[in-house]
């Protein structure tokens, strides 16, 4: 094969990689026609050949940069959020699934319908407290921390949470606002009690990070464990046991209650009880062995 | 996770199509909307960046009729194969019911294909799903490079490198000229209905 047929050859290869969008490899395989094109004593001193290989190879790094920015989110038709919101929404639960589906309006970065749901579910009582918390996160996505400092004024001074939501929510709002260095002064929570403490049916759970749990049978009854909480919907947590500790993992069996668990969250630590409500061995992954146990909180 | 309407006699199921990023997933989708119009029951929702990349999902829904005395239906999703998009993968994943997961067989896409099949593995297994167990069908996509004098990995190493422990069904395929898309569709319905069938038992 010819110097000429072989670099056309090589070139071809890298425009295929370019037309399918992989720069990456396109820029490697430039990179190599520049170095065979350099080490030809024929062709080194063809400038323009040389030029225009290295332009190439510019262009395709500044393709490379772009993709490693971040890509502008765009606003989507409101028939295209209204299919996010049915097809991200798995209860059967009416508020569970409106609810879900405004999380996925947020994740997909639709922030704005995603807070008229939150508002509206806010509004009319639907687990409340999570509501509140997302539409903190909306304003605080659109880079509006006053925004969401004046929404939970606004909370704090009219009924829709109840005062120990508002507590949850001050604090999840300061603790956010302190990891993005904004130092401010969150209204107090009143001690009154407002409209809403009297329908405080549906207390949201908080998020929780890890658990204390007190072993009730089996040899180490009495002994206290401590997990990490791996995953998390709603009221049911779910923590890992390692396959080492199959003596532990068969202290939980299915249906077992466990009378005493503290709770860690980032803001709270609270005691409470629990059910075993799944034990799964994990059968794949990099914790194959191991065991998965499913805790479902009572009382949540 | 499948609906199933037992007094209707209607049965929806969710296929997602996995794999790295430009590998061809959005591809499979688009010949699926045009070579299979008739049982497409609504217009295909392609959300992408400029370049072409899947921002978020595809989406294509699908009737195939009765099987069994049931209305089947059918959700196609893509997920964007990016790496920095990984909680939309998730997200994406959440209740499927079968997976295509389409491979690039360009060699230089060899280590993409991986990382990208150990992703799968480990957002299934947070959601309490195993890869070794989901309906699962392999395709490796590009075939139809290897006429224009690309380097491909030759199927044998890709079987070999991809499926060795996972033992799927795999098929080569080119997504842009359609070649082994429906086959791979039409296998990966197979599995899933049969896999929902032990669970629901939804045929009469």
């Amino acid at each position: 094969m010819s110097d000429q047929h072989h670099i056309r050859s090589l070139v071809k290869e890298a425009e295929i990689y370019r037309g399918q969008g992989l720069f990456v490899a396109s820029r490697e395989k430039y990179l190599h026609i520049l170095q065979f094109i350099e080490n030809n004593k024929r062709l080194c001193n063809d400038k323009k050949l040389v030029n225009t290989v290295k332009n190439k190879i510019v262009n395709l790094e500044n393709d490379v940069a772009g993709l490693h920015q971040e890509t502008a989110v765009p606003e989507l038709s409101q028939d295209v959020q209204g299919l996010i919101k049915k097809l991200f929404s798995f209860s059967e639960d009416q508020g569970a699934a409106a609810m879900e589906g405004a999380v996925a309006l947020a994740k997909f970065g639709q922030y704005e319908a995603a807070l008229a749901e939150f508002q509206r579910l806010l509004e009319e009582g639907t687990f409340p407290l999570m509501a509140a918390k997302n539409i903190l996160r909306c304003h605080l996505a659109l880079s509006s921390p006053n925004v969401a400092i004046d929404q939970f004024g606004q909370w704090v001074s009219g009924n829709l949470l109840s005062k120990e939501y508002l507590k949850h929510t001050r604090a999840f709002l300061a603790n956010v606002l302190e990891k993005r260095g904004i130092k401010t002064e969150l209204p107090e929570v009143a001690q009154t009690s407002s409209v809403a403490d009297q329908k405080d049916e549906q207390e949201d759970v908080l998020d929780i990070s890890s658990v204390r749990v007190q072993l009730e049978n089996g040899p180490d009854k009495g002994s206290v464990v401590e997990f990490d909480v791996s995953f998390q919907s709603g009221n049911i947590i779910s923590v890992i046991v390692s396959a080492r500790q199959k003596d532990l993992a068969d202290t939980f069996s299915l249906g077992i209650r466990l009378p005493d668990i503290q709770f860690y969250s980032p803001i709270a630590i609270f005691r409470g009880s629990g059910i075993v409500s799944g034990k799964t061995k994990i059968k794949s992954g990099p914790k194959r062995g191991d065991y998965m146990l499913d805790i479902k909180i009572e009382g949540a | 996770m499948a609906i199933f309407n037992a007094k209707n006699r209607v049965i929806e199921c969710k296929i997602v199509y996995y794999g790295p990023g430009r590998g061809g997933k959005t591809t499979n989708l688009e010949y699926i909307f045009k070579a299979f119009r008739k049982q497409t029951t609504g217009e295909m929702v392609s959300i992408d960046t400029k370049g072409d990349r899947t921002l978020f999902f595809d989406f294509l829904p699908m009737g195939i009729g009765k099987i069994r005395g049931c209305d089947v239906s059918i959700q196609l999703y893509t997920v964007p194969g990016q790496v920095k998009y990984g909680s939309t993968r998730k997200m994406v994943l959440k209740g499927v019911d079968g997976i295509v997961f389409v491979a690039d067989s360009l060699e230089v896409r060899r280590t993409d294909n991986l990382f990208s099949l150990k992703d799968l593995q480990q957002n299934l297994a947070e959601q309490n799903m195993s890869i070794f167990e989901v309906p699962l069908v392999l395709q490796y996509n590009k075939r139809d490079l290897a006429e224009e004098g690309i380097p491909l990995i030759p199927v044998e190493t890709m079987d070999g490198g991809l499926n060795k422990k996972l033992k799927v069904p795999s098929y080569p395929a080119s997504a842009l000229k359609g070649t082994g898309v429906g086959a791979t569709l039409k296998e990966c319905l197979k599995l899933t209905l049969r896999n929902l069938q032990q669970e629901l038992k939804w045929a009469r």
